[in-house]
């Protein structure tokens, strides 16, 4: 895959060259210097950005070719993200937060009852479900951390996105919030692709992908340490 | 994504930035609040004008037994004058000859007995000795009034027998007017309003019964504040049933005593024909549909009672027929101010024709309503522009919930709704909010200057569907640019 912005009349080539098969199941950790195309990288898995020239097949399905209301779709569908600073609504409660994917699903009429219901599951899975009401500024760095992996999870996607998930949380909140990625993983068999710059964090994965100035330099697979058995092949 | 969820996620916005949304909505409500209220004082001023010119007799036509149109040239000369002679040179001013006259209303005065005493004007002092009816002319028949009903584009015709009388009641004694007329007289009069009971029935008055409506003075001078329906009175030593009191409902005419409408009793023509023996009337008054029409239908009642009269192609007329407008103003009770302020704003008032009268009217009104929807179509610009102001600053602001939105799953085209939604529900909101504060300050203001109002449905209609346009028209180019970010953009903002 090639990404490459236009920033003024200067051409940025973010990715010169990128082909990897990620299978459904793996913990992939990319790894990199800042500017070294892991984020374009991971937008572009996201569905939400196209690359320039290249293919990108999710679930079978040529992503460079969709529209863009059919990308909105996949993301809908396929994709759960989880950001460095959250990005939860403020002024917005938990559950409200939870329940957005919902909104946007096309072509299932659904009862506010129902997505609560939803939400309120999926609030449960993270241990949250008695904040539901509480809005993001009346919880912790962790707890926000939550309940965006709740909202990434609602719809139950195939694929998980973390950009830099602990970036903005203390070492032990960050230790916990990576083994509820592994749990995910183990439990539920959904694919995660995560980004950062922690070697620490990195080593959670089950395949490392390292990126240098566009390129990808090195990709490792090791054991899942935390529990072996369920390692996809 | 359905409507049903689009309008919930705007509804969530706005409600979770409750200041900023009620700020926004002000410039809309008050956009639509001074419209509603300029619309409902402007139409209620508007309908009163138009009420108390009617109230006052614009379309109304007296036509008299006799010829006075050398006594009395008040006519505004809305009619023309003999149009119909040829030669006017051979018309003479009106010398009436009782003897030239077939009939002669016998009826005796008791004011003009000498023995009798006054301690008011007589009636020959209050109207001259024509209007007095001291020695009318009976030219008039019920056959005229009929022909007269039967002219296109006459609403009401009413026969009139006019005496003076002395009423009583109890020991209370009180010299008036007295008012034989048919059913129709209280839709003729718009600016009467029943202060008890009612007007005689048509019932009563094909029976000619002794029913009698009262004058609110002579009401007021008989029984005081007490209701008199039910009681009874005497006149002419007969015994009467008073059926109701009529009063003045309108600002520009008030009851006083000596006025002809009412310091006056009615009572139905058929029995004043009945107790006195007559069969001819004293005058017929007519109102027509529409107030541009008095012309036309003076001349054709002049035509119709000319062939009906017999009258040669020479000879004056034996009738008046009287137009109603400076008549009205002058005598009707109309208050001096009112009146004075009616005649020095027209020069050469009897000049004007009530189709020019008409005009003029029609124009201010036109100017009035010009200058209303210019102030409305200002005040909702600045509205809009307020709408789409915070909107553009929402959008750049909340680029952000716009990129999460996308990421989890949200259209473009859901974007750019629930923008749009959200401007209209604001701006609806505000046109509700204004529809509201509008017909508060109408009341307010119409309650601080008696001033009339009237907020008609269509005038709320209009406001609020404005509002609600507003906010699509307004809300439109926003939303479009929050649709546009693209959702990797948006995340990155900070």
């Amino acid at each position: 895959m090639v990404r490459t912005y236009h920033v003024g009349a200067v051409p940025v080539n973010a990715l010169r060259g990128v082909s990897l098969d990620i299978e459904a199941g793996e913990f992939v950790t990319v790894v990199g210097p800042s500017g070294s195309g892991k984020s374009t990288f991971m937008h572009i898995l996201g569905c939400l950005d196209q690359p320039t020239s290249g293919q990108y097949l999710l679930d079978g399905a040529d992503v460079s070719k969709l529209s863009d209301d059919q990308l909105s779709a996949a993301r809908n569908q396929k994709v759960g993200f989880v950001f460095q600073s959250f990005n939860l609504l403020s002024r917005t409660s938990a559950l409200e937060n939870v329940e957005l994917p919902l909104l946007y699903t096309v072509g299932k009429t659904m009862s506010t009852a129902e997505r609560r219901k939803r939400a309120m599951e999926a609030l449960e899975t993270v241990g949250l479900a008695d904040r539901a009401d509480h809005h993001p500024n009346q919880l912790s760095g962790g707890q926000q951390q939550r309940v965006a992996i709740a909202r990434a999870l609602l719809n139950k996607p195939s694929i998980l996105m973390a950009d830099e998930p602990t970036g903005n949380l203390d070492s032990q909140t960050s230790i916990e919030v990576m083994e509820m990625f592994q749990q995910l993983r183990q439990q539920r068999g959904i694919t995660i692709v995560l980004i950062t710059h922690e070697a620490e964090i990195a080593e959670y994965g089950t395949r490392i992908v390292a990126f240098q100035d566009g390129k990808v330099v090195s990709d490792r697979k090791q054991e899942d340490v935390a529990c072996k058995s369920s390692r996809a092949s | 994504m359905q409507i049903q969820p689009g309008i919930l996620i705007a509804l969530q916005a706005l409600g979770s930035n409750k200041l900023q949304t009620a700020l926004t909505m002000t410039g809309i409500t008050i956009g639509v609040a001074t419209v509603l209220t300029m619309i409902s004082l402007g139409s209620g001023a508007e309908s009163a004008i138009e009420e108390q010119v009617r109230a006052a007799g614009m379309n109304m036509i007296i036509v008299t037994a006799g010829n006075y149109k050398n006594k009395t040239a008040d006519d505004l000369g809305a009619v023309e004058e003999q149009a119909h002679l040829e030669s006017p040179g051979a018309w003479e001013p009106a010398a009436w000859n009782p003897a030239n006259s077939p009939f002669l209303l016998r009826v005796d005065h008791p004011e003009d007995d000498p023995m009798e005493k006054h301690d008011h004007p007589t009636s020959s002092q209050r109207l001259g000795d024509a209007e007095a009816g001291l020695g009318s002319a009976a030219t008039l028949t019920p056959g005229d009034a009929a022909a007269i009903r039967g002219i296109s584009g006459v609403q009401y015709v009413s026969e009139g027998l006019h005496e003076n009388a002395h009423v009583s009641a109890g020991d209370k004694r009180w010299f008036t007017r007295l008012h034989g007329d048919n059913v129709a007289l209280p839709k003729m009069r718009r600016a009467w309003v029943f202060q008890h009971g009612r007007f005689y029935t048509a019932r009563e008055e094909s029976k000619a019964e002794q029913v009698i409506v009262l004058g609110a003075v002579a009401a007021q001078k008989l029984f005081g504040e007490a209701n008199p329906v039910g009681q009874k009175v005497s006149v002419w030593k007969q015994s009467w049933e008073v059926v109701g009191v009529v009063g003045s409902g309108s600002w520009m005419v008030n009851a006083a005593a000596g006025d002809d409408q009412f310091d006056a009793v009615y009572i139905p023509f058929t029995t004043v024909q009945r107790l006195l023996n007559l069969s001819r009337l004293n005058d017929i008054t007519v109102t027509t549909a529409s107030s541009g029409d008095v012309t036309r239908i003076s001349k054709e009642i002049s035509k119709v009672l000319r062939e009906r009269h017999r009258i040669s192609f020479k000879s004056p007329d034996d009738f008046t027929v009287t137009s109603q407008a400076r008549k009205a103003l002058a005598q009707g009770g109309m208050r001096s101010e009112v009146a004075a302020s009616v005649v020095g704003n027209m020069a050469g008032l009897e000049k004007v024709t009530l189709e020019q009268l008409g005009k003029t009217l029609d124009r201010a009104s036109k100017t009035m309503t010009a200058l209303l929807a210019s102030v409305a179509a200002v005040s909702l610009l600045v509205g809009g522009i307020g709408i789409m102001n915070i909107m553009l600053l929402s959008v750049t602001q909340r680029t952000r919930e716009i990129g999460i939105r996308r990421a989890v799953g949200a259209r473009a085209g859901d974007v750019l709704q629930q923008f749009l939604t959200e401007a209209v529900a604001l701006s609806a909101l505000g046109g509700l909010a204004g529809v509201m504060l509008g017909i508060v300050a109408a009341y307010l203001i119409s309650s601080l200057v008696q001033w009339t109002v009237s907020i008609s449905l269509v005038s709320v209609l209009i406001s609020f569907s404005i509002a609600a346009s507003i906010g699509i028209f307004f809300g439109y180019y926003p939303a479009r640019e929050a649709s546009r970010v693209a959702p990797m953009e948006s995340l990155r903002y900070e």
